[in-house]
């Protein structure tokens, strides 16, 4: 008996915005319990939680931190071609107030 | 003309036995034919010139860049529908320094959808083959790239490693791949798959022409804070294939044939074929060692590889919503619309590395498995640190053998005894270790590569021990001989 | 009175000033053009990295530091993931593991008591694009992502609005002093969460905290607070407290209500993860130190020392001090020497009379400190009459003339020898006169300052003038 739901697989999709087809569901869900088991490699690795997390891939980088200086803004034209629905000088969206009062 | 090494071309176009214009011409006229037995790409720049012929090794030759570079005017695609007509309006840094040696971008190359796959097989533009064997994958994710520089299209052309995806084309095309130490290259510009991860790197045909293109890729950019300044490093400059004294080591559990009960013929073969080519650095004065490591660390690998390169993606392409670029989503309201451009545009096999990490990212998942991992990440890195301050470099062979065939390649997750061997160049993106495969021979007329990864800041000398390496053998400079007879 | 003990915190979000903005080499200014201070970082084109702005770390540091946190070893940043329109990048790159400052604290003056409030802390995060509505459609403003953004988080400190309140304004006014923020709040640079639970007045455990979101006034930081109060303490005495639930609000500014968003069942999980791209940055000692001794008094030191040093009364105190243009001009005017309490007075008395009715700025204002010193120095010395002051204050501003121009015309003669001189010479020529005087006729004292003042035109310093005669009369024989 699988740990995992399709209801499951669908909700870990949904809070990226990423919905599934039947098929698609299906194919995750299949081996979930593989890539379970897998993760639970890593929890097998004795007394690691003194360990620091490795949040970053060079330790004891040094650098700099940006003068405070401005550059001038990237032209209207770049910035909204690759959209497909500007007005004006913007990026159109449907009203997103009423999303919000949902 | 475009099977030649980058030295050769420079000294032929120096000598003016040759223009810049009649190598791009050839390169393109390559690419086509590549195209339409392989389909290495998303893009061939059918406009593009020959430059001015300088001092720069690099000016005037054709290469091609993987299409997850962004390049000002010119498609970009990162092999997905989600950004299938994005046109950027800048330039990656490592291409921007290319540009500044006078090199010819001639094509972009397919790569699995946003470098998030091992087979070349999940390209918005259909599967890449490989060129020696047209049932075979090129693996990935820099397909294109791996496919185009063995088809001899051009000498180099860029690649993009967040797990082995320069290393292992290279290894199942035959050709050498080299992804340096991480921030040697910037990556601004780079459509980011798991940002703690990834590197820029090449695929060549010899190690030399690699020295070259990273010695031109390299530099510290102020857009990019984890980049560094390798003003002293010369890579090119340092090969003298001088070795002598030098010390690698190889992992006992990875490469001895008893760790794999009922051992596949192929994979004995690899090994066998791996220990002989050891003999020819011993010649050279290399000693190497056989070290252990703890079979339950090195397991654990390919789980936090799938832990922290899934988690970090998530959240790395959230900004693909068809708001600002790609096409825009149906839907009555924003979010509707988000949903529906990220449900069409994402292939399956990327959703479902999403959904694992979706999964592990979760509040009740995140300090078991995403935290976790990034600490098993830290107890492989300074396993292999520890390893480094004594021995020059790790050598092991590349994958489990040639490359795979297509059809029933499903690029998944396996649990079973052959994952680490399969998987152990991501220990390369775990501590952002230099590392470069080369061409080491074949297995049923198909190639197999060997790699050699070292310490973070020395890639000259990891470069300079692939290079004496290189010498040893015939592959140098090879290009794929398509054979279909199986 | 609410009969239970209201508990309540706050998150206080302020833009902060720079020249760049946070995390990408762009403009940080307002804009009336949309998109006209935009990088392709602030828009999330693929391949995009962030850089950081030094300045946007300073001002935070000296925030956390006037707060008394504790400043982390290593500077980095975390990634909260959701998705908005207003969010580019699909994740918001801020604080959460380390933030730059923690476990603060800071007195602030309630009308009779002192109260300290705890600072959980204070962290360095990026603005979000802006939305403008309409029927329609929004559309989208790029300016604003990625503004420096500082947000401060206190514990449950509060007990009423109006402690919240005092709270704002003075942190308001703190980074309005540090000069690290305009903070204002009609520009939308300064928002706030509020969180509010009532309990009994000797309960162990706090009640359901209510939070309010995005809040953008003080007034309505005020209102919200006290309907959330009253909405839960009618719940309770109407045994319904259940019906309050762990939930996040909003203020409804026309119905001074707050209005239920969503509960915490449905709160998003951010999925929070350490910013692979910056990597960690050792805040070394002496970049602290540095920026400690830049550190300006703070208004409630300068009240202090204002009371203490120079005497003035608390009212004049908080009135110069609640407004750093005003307690700089008045520090200009003590370390120009001038005399503290008359220079107090006349910058509130007929400085911030004359801004207000000109709606002017104190930047703006002709007589700055140097000038103003040509004034009060005459008046302290008794050179010149309050009157003649005014005068003079009046002129000077309307002519935009220094005030020494019209001190040449009204030159008293405070010459004694000068004045004894004159003197000498009317009384000889008045000797019936001096001899009404001895005989009782005291009026013709102000018949013989009228005549000094009738031979010097007008001139003489009276008060010498005075005190010449009368010593002359009482020794004329």
């Amino acid at each position: 008996m699988s740990k995992f739901t399709k209801e499951m697989v669908d909700s870990y999709a949904d809070k990226l915005l990423i919905g599934l087809t039947e098929e698609e569901n299906k194919l995750v869900l299949n081996e979930f319990d593989i890539i379970d088991q897998n993760m639970e490699l890593i929890t097998k690795i004795p007394n690691i939680s003194n360990v620091p997390p490795m949040t970053h891939t060079l330790d004891d980088f040094t650098y700099e931190l940006r003068n405070d200086e401005c550059t001038p803004s990237i032209s209207i034209e770049d910035a909204l071609a690759n959209s497909d629905s500007t007005e004006g000088r913007q990026i159109k969206v449907p009203n997103v107030v009423e999303v919000t009062k949902q | 003309m475009m099977d030649k090494s980058i030295k050769e071309l420079h000294e032929l176009l120096i000598n003016k036995k040759v223009t810049s214009d009649e190598l791009v011409k050839e390169a393109l006229q390559k690419s086509h034919e590549v195209e339409d037995k392989y389909n290495a790409f998303v893009t061939i720049l059918d406009d593009a010139k020959g430059t001015m012929v300088t001092d720069n090794l690099l000016s005037g030759i054709p290469y091609g860049i993987k299409d997850n570079y962004s390049t000002k005017g010119i498609l970009t695609t990162g092999s997905s529908n989600t950004l299938k007509d994005y046109i950027p309006f800048f330039t990656a840094t490592a291409v921007e320094n290319l540009e500044k040696c006078g090199a010819v971008p001639v094509n972009k190359t397919a790569l699995d959808e946003f470098g998030m796959g091992g087979t070349g097989t999940t390209c918005h533009t259909g599967d890449v083959l490989n060129p020696w064997n047209k049932k075979r994958m090129c693996g990935g994710s820099s397909a294109g790239s791996a496919c185009a520089v063995a088809s001899g299209v051009y000498p180099y052309a860029l690649g993009s490693d967040t797990g082995d995806s320069i290393r292992k084309p290279a290894a199942y095309c035959g050709i050498v791949g080299y992804k340096p130490t991480y921030g040697l290259i910037s990556r601004y510009g780079l459509f980011p798959f798991a940002s703690s991860l990834d590197h820029c790197g090449v695929l060549t045909r010899c190690v030399e022409d690699a020295a070259i293109v990273v010695d031109a890729m390299k530099g510290k950019d102020a857009k990019d804070l984890t980049s560094f300044d390798s003003s002293n490093m010369h890579l090119y400059n340092s090969l003298n294939g001088n070795v002598k004294g030098k010390k690698l080591f190889y992992i006992k559990e990875i490469v001895d044939s008893s760790n794999y009960a009922n051992i596949d013929p192929l994979l004995k073969e690899h090994l066998d074929n791996y220990f002989k080519t050891l003999d020819n650095l011993k010649v050279l004065g290399v000693s190497i060692e056989e070290v252990s490591i703890d079979k339950t660390l090195l397991q654990a690998i390919p789980s936090v590889y799938v832990c922290l390169s899934c988690a970090e993606a998530t959240s790395n392409m959230s900004n693909l919503t068809g708001i600002i670029f790609g096409p825009r989503g149906n839907g009555n309201n924003v979010m509707e619309m988000i949903k529906d451009h990220r449900t069409k545009g994402f292939s399956p096999l990327i959703k479902r590395r999403f959904v694992i990490g979706s999964y592990i990212l979760q509040k009740e998942n995140q300090e078991k498995y995403f935290v976790n991992a990034q600490r098993v990440r830290r107890l492989i890195v300074d396993k292999m640190k520890e390893l480094f301050a004594k021995y020059d470099g790790l050598i092991l062979p590349v994958g489990t053998g040639p490359a795979p065939y297509i059809d029933g390649s499903v690029n998944h997750i396996s649990n079973n005894d052959t994952s680490i061997i399969e998987e152990h160049l991501q220990i390369g993106n775990f501590g952002g270790f230099p590392s470069i495969t080369i061409p080491n021979g074949f297995i049923n007329d198909l190639p197999v590569g060997i790699n050699i990864t070292g310490n973070c800041y020395d890639d000259e000398n990891i470069l300079n021990i692939a290079y004496a390496l290189e010498g040893t053998m015939n592959y140098k400079g090879q290009v794929a001989k398509e054979n279909n007879n199986e | 009175m609410s009969k239970y003990k209201a508990v309540i915190g706050l998150e206080m979000h302020c833009e902060l000033k720079s020249n760049a903005k946070v995390f990408s080499p762009a403009k940080n200014g307002y804009s009336e053009i949309p998109n006209s201070n935009i990088s392709e970082i602030d828009m999330a084109f693929p391949g995009i990295l962030p850089t950081i702005n030094k300045e946007s770390v300073r001002s935070a540091i000296m925030a956390s530091l006037v707060l008394n946190c504790q400043v982390p070893e290593y500077l980095y940043f975390d990634r909260k993931n959701y998705y908005y329109p207003d969010l580019p990048k699909g994740y918001q790159i801020t604080q959460m593991h380390d933030p730059i400052g923690t476990n603060g604290k800071i007195l602030i003056d309630m009308d009779n008591y002192t109260k300290e409030v705890l600072i959980h802390d204070i962290h360095l995060e990026e603005d979000s694009a802006s939305l403008d509505h309409y029927i329609d459609a929004s559309l989208i403003d790029y300016n604003r992502a990625g503004v420096p953004l500082l947000e401060l988080v206190t514990e449950p400190c509060f007990n009423n609005a109006s402690e919240a309140v005092t709270f704002l304004e003075y942190m308001r006014l703190v980074y309005k002093y540090l000069g690290i923020s305009d903070a204002d709040t009609k520009m939308g640079q300064v928002r706030c969460d509020v969180n509010v639970s009532i309990m009994e007045e000797n309960a162990k455990e706090l009640g359901t905290k209510v939070e309010i979101k995005n809040v953008n006034s003080f007034q309505n930081v005020k209102d919200a607070i006290n309907y959330e109060i009253k909405r839960q303490t009618e719940l309770k005495d109407l045994g319904r407290y259940e019906e309050v639930e762990q939930e996040t609000r909003r203020f409804d500014e026309e119905s001074g209500t707050t209005i239920r968003m969503r509960s915490k069942v449905d709160a998003i999980d951010y999925k929070y993860f350490v910013e692979p791209n910056i990597p960690k940055y050792k805040i070394s000692e002496e970049w602290i130190n540095e920026i400690k001794q830049n550190i300006p008094i703070l208004p409630r030191d300068r009240k202090q020392k204002y009371l203490d040093t120079y005497n003035l009364s608390e009212y004049d105190a908080n009135i110069i001090v609640k407004n750093k243009e005003y307690a700089d001009y008045f520090e200009e005017c003590l370390n120009l020497g001038m005399d503290a309490k008359i220079s107090a007075n006349y910058l509130i008395v007929n400085i911030i009379a004359y801004l207000n009715k000109y709606n002017m700025e104190l930047k703006d204002f002709y007589l700055q400190p140097k000038y103003l010193k040509q004034i009060i120095d005459e008046l302290s010395k008794g050179n010149i009459s309050s009157k003649q002051a005014k005068e003079i204050f009046t002129k000077s501003l309307e002519e935009h003339k220094e005030p020494k121009e019209f001190l040449k015309d009204n030159n008293q003669i405070s010459d004694i020898d000068e004045l004894t001189n004159i003197i000498d010479t009317i009384l000889s020529n008045n000797v019936e006169q001096i001899t009404l005087y001895k005989n009782g006729r005291t009026n013709i004292f102000d018949y013989f300052v009228g005549q000094v003042m009738k031979e010097t035109r007008g001139k003489a310093n009276p008060t010498l003038v005075k005190e010449i005669l009368t010593d002359k009369l009482n020794k004329a024989e």
